[in-house]
C-alpha cells in the first residue's frame, strides 16, 4: 500500500503490461485527467476527488469461496457460484474511443480484470463491498456472452466502512450476436462513505439487445459514465432513476453510438431532487454515417422538490445521416398540481400526497424490472432513502399482490 | 328541516374572470339537489369552490358546511369533514395503485373520525365487494389510479371512492357524462345505495337521464354565476322543453 494523489497517478500506470495498455495510455494522455473544465465532468466536482491523497490498494487475489452470488470486496472476488466461469485476466478488449479518461485510468490501474464468461443463460447477483477508508479502489469487470443466450446481472453496493474512499469501477460488456443482456444497478450513497465513478462500455453485436437499469439514491456524490456501441439491428434500452438529496451531485453521462444499420436505442431518465442536490443527465445519442434506418429516443424528466435543488439536463442528438428516426426531450418541474389536488380532495394531507406522487414517479422505472424479487428489492432501496426506512406495505408498490393478501387471509 | 350547506353571496374568480357573482344556495340535509344550467354558467366553478380547488379564488361570501365557514380550510380537511366531489374528468395518476390510494384515503378519514384503520385484507375485501356491485373489473383496483381507464370505468371508480369514504355531502359533477346505459344504471345504483336520508347530494348535470334513476328533491338553475330559480323535480321537464333562455329569476 502507498499513498497516492490521483492527479499524479499516471506514473503508477507506466509499467502495466497487457496488450491494450498502450492504447489506454495514449487515450488517457490525449483526454487528460478530468478537470472542472472537462465537459463530461462539468457538473460534478471531480477535482475535489482527484486532488486528494488516497491509500492505493493493489488488488491481491485470494481463493474464491462458493456462494449463491458473486461478492467482490475492494475489487477482489471472494465468493461466487460454483457453476459461474469467473477468472482474472490480464488481457482484455477495450474500447479505443471511449469519451471518459477515467475509463482508461480504471483499466490501467487494474493489472487484471475480473472476467465473467457466460456460455449459457445466466442470472448473476453481484455484491460489491468496500471496507477500506481513504482508499483508491480501482477494478474492472468484463462480461462476455456466447451468441443467442440471455444474461442478467443485478448489482448492489455496500461501503459503510469505506469512508472518503474513491472507487473507479466499471464493466466492459461484449454481447455476441443475438445475445440478450440485462444490467441492474442499485446503489444508495450516504455522505462520508465512498464516492463511486462507474465507467462502462457495452458493445452490442448484431441483433443483440441490452436493458440497462440504474437506481442511484442517496445524499452523496457519484457519477456513472456509460458508452454503448450498437451494431447492426441491435437494441439498447437505458432506464435511470435518480433520487438525490442533501448536497449530493449525482447522475449519468452517456454516449449511445449507433454504428451500424437498423439499431434501436431508448433512454429514459427520471430524476427526483431534494434539498440542495444536483442531478446530472448529460446524454448524447450519436448516429454514425453507417447507422441508416436506426431509431433513437431519449427523454429526461426531473422533479425538483424544493428551491435549492438543481437539475443539469443535457440531452443531445448528433446525427450524420438522413435516414433515421430520432427524438429527445427534457422536462424539469414540480409535482403535477392536478394530481396533488385529486389526492388531497380525498382527505390525503399534502405531505402524504406529495410522497405518493414521488413514489409514482419513481415506480414507472422500477416497475419496468421484470424479475419480481429484484423489483421489490429496488422498491425497498428507494423507500429506505425516501421515507428514511422501508415502511410501506407491498400494497403501495406491488400492483399484483392484492389477491395474494386475500388468499393468505382466507 | 335543516340545511347541511348554506352558500351566501359567493363571488369567485378563475384567474381574472369573475364566474360566481353573489351566489346564494341552501342545501337541505338528506335531500338530493340538482343544479342545471347552460354552459359557462359556473356549475363546475361552484363545485370546485366548495372543495377548495386551487383554480378558484373566492373573493367574497361564505360557504357554511354544518354551520361552519369552510372557505379557509385546506381541501383535505374539507374532505375529512365529509365533503366529496366526484370529478367530471378524474385525473390519471400513473404509478399510484388504486388500492393504495383508496386505502390511504379511507384510513385517513377513519383516523380523523377516531376509528381504527382498516388492514390491507379488510380493505381489499370491502373494496372488491363494492367494485363487483358497481360492475367494475376487480383488476382495476390493483391498477394505477385511473390510468388507462375508460370514461365509464373512471366514473365507476369515483363512485367506488364515494361508497368507501362514506361522505356526508356528495357533489357529483356530470357523473353521467360519457356513460352508456349499463354504466349509468350501475353508477346510479351506487348513489342510491348510499342515500340514507341523512346525506346530502348536489348533482350537477346537463341531462335529465340520470334523474330517471336518482330522484331529486330540488332543482336549482344556475345562470351567469347566480341561482336564478329553485323548484321541485317538475322543473326538469320544463327545462327540457323550454331551455334556459325563457327562465325568469325566481
Amino acid at each position: 500500500m502507498k499513498s497516492i494523489v490521483l492527479a499524479e497517478s499516471l506514473q503508477e500506470v507506466q509499467n502495466v503490461d497487457f496488450s491494450a495498455a498502450t492504447t489506454a495510455l495514449e487515450r488517457l494522455e490525449k483526454l487528460q485527467l478530468p478537470t472542472k473544465k472537462t465537459e463530461e465532468y462539468r457538473y460534478f466536482d471531480i477535482e475535489k476527488y482527484l486532488s486528494k491523497a488516497y491509500t492505493y490498494i493493489k488488488p491481491e487475489k485470494q481463493p474464491i469461496e462458493e456462494g449463491s452470488f458473486v461478492e467482490i470486496v475492494n475489487g477482489i472476488v471472494v465468493r461466487a457460484p460454483k457453476d459461474l466461469e469467473i477468472v482474472y485476466a490480464k488481457e482484455r478488449k477495450i474500447d479505443d474511443a471511449h469519451f471518459d479518461a477515467l475509463y482508461y485510468l480504471g483499466h490501467l490501474l487494474s493489472p487484471e480484470v475480473i472476467e465473467i464468461c457466460c456460455k449459457n443463460d445466466t442470472k448473476i447477483k453481484i455484491l460489491h463491498r468496500y471496507t477500506q477508508a481513504n482508499a483508491l479502489i480501482a477494478y474492472r469487470v468484463v462480461v462476455t456472452t456466447a451468441p443467442n443466450i440471455a444474461v442478467s446481472i443485478s448489482e448492489s453496493f455496500i461501503g459503510c466502512d469505506a469512508n472518503e474512499s474513491l472507487v473507479l469501477y466499471g464493466c466492459d460488456v461484449h454481447l455476441q450476436r443475438d445475445a440478450r443482456f440485462e444490467f441492474i444497478k442499485d446503489e444508495t450513497l450516504v455522505t462520508g462513505i465512498y464516492t463511486p465513478i462507474h465507467s462502462h462500455f457495452i458493445e452490442l453485436q448484431e441483433q443483440s439487445s441490452a436493458n440497462f437499469f440504474s437506481f442511484d439514491f442517496g445524499n452523496a456524490d457519484g457519477l456513472q459514465l456509460i458508452k454503448a456501441k450498437l451494431m447492426h439491428a441491435s437494441s439498447f434500452n437505458a432506464n435511470h432513476l435518480l433520487y438525490a438529496k442533501g448536497e449530493g451531485k449525482r447522475g449519468t453521462v452517456s454516449q449511445i453510438v449507433h454504428a451500424a444499420k437498423d439499431a434501436r436505442s431508448s433512454q429514459k431518465a427520471k430524476n427526483i431532487l431534494g434539498e440542495k442536490a444536483r442531478g446530472i443527465f448529460d446524454a448524447l445519442i450519436k448516429i454514425e454515417p453507417e447507422g441508416g434506418g436506426t431509431k433513437a429516443y431519449q427523454n429526461s424528466q426531473a422533479v425538483l422538490l424544493n428551491d435549492g435543488a438543481y437539475m443539469a439536463s443535457k440531452p443531445q442528438l448528433e446525427i450524420y445521416i438522413d435516414d433515421v428516426e430520432a427524438s429527445h426531450g427534457s422536462t424539469i418541474g414540480e409535482l403535477d398540481e392536478q394530481q396533488l389536488f385529486y389526492l388531497r380532495s380525498r382527505g390525503i394531507v399534502l405531505e402524504e400526497a406529495r410522497k405518493m406522487l414521488i413514489l409514482a414517479f419513481a415506480n414507472e422505472i422500477i416497475d419496468a424490472i421484470e424479475d419480481e424479487r429484484t423489483k421489490e428489492s429496488v422498491h425497498l432501496s428507494f423507500e429506505n432513502v425516501y421515507y428514511g426506512q422501508g415502511q410501506l406495505e407491498c400494497i403501495a408498490t406491488c400492483h399484483n399482490c392484492s389477491d395474494a393478501i386475500l388468499r393468505e387471509e382466507s | 328541516m335543516s340545511n347541511m350547506v348554506e352558500i351566501k353571496n359567493l363571488h369567485a374568480n378563475i384567474g381574472d374572470k369573475h364566474i360566481l357573482k353573489g351566489l346564494d344556495l341552501a342545501l337541505e340535509s338528506g335531500k338530493v339537489h340538482v343544479i342545471m344550467g347552460p354552459n359557462g354558467a359556473g356549475k363546475s366553478t361552484l363545485s370546485k369552490a366548495i372543495v377548495g380547488h386551487y383554480d378558484i379564488t373566492v373573493k367574497d361570501g361564505e360557504i357554511l358546511y354544518k354551520g361552519e365557514n369552510i372557505i379557509d380550510e385546506e381541501p383535505e380537511i374539507r374532505a375529512l369533514k365529509g365533503i366529496f366531489l366526484s370529478f367530471q374528468n378524474p385525473v390519471e395518476v400513473p404509478g399510484v395503485s388504486n388500492a393504495y390510494f383508496l386505502r390511504t384515503a379511507v384510513n385517513a378519514k377513519r383516523v380523523f373520525e377516531g376509528k381504527e384503520e382498516l388492514n390491507a385484507a379488510e380493505f381489499l375485501r370491502e373494496a372488491k365487494a363494492l367494485a363487483t356491485e358497481l360492475g367494475m373489473k376487480p383488476e382495476l383496483i390493483a391498477r394505477s389510479l385511473n390510468e388507462g381507464f375508460s370514461g365509464g370505468e373512471k366514473k365507476r371508480n369515483e363512485t367506488l371512492q364515494m361508497l368507501m369514504l362514506e361522505p356526508d355531502f356528495i357533489i357529483l359533477d356530470e357523473i353521467d357524462s360519457g356513460l352508456d346505459i349499463d354504466a349509468l344504471r350501475a353508477v346510479s345504483e351506487g348513489i342510491n345505495k348510499i342515500k340514507d336520508g341523512k346525506r346530502t347530494f348536489l348533482i350537477i348535470t346537463h341531462y335529465s337521464r340520470i334523474l330517471d334513476y336518482v330522484k331529486p328533491d330540488y332543482v336549482h338553475v344556475l345562470k351567469d354565476g347566480q341561482i336564478v330559480k329553485t323548484a321541485g323535480p317538475e322543473l326538469v321537464a320544463e327545462l327540457e322543453e323550454k331551455g334556459y333562455t325563457t327562465l325568469e329569476e325566481s
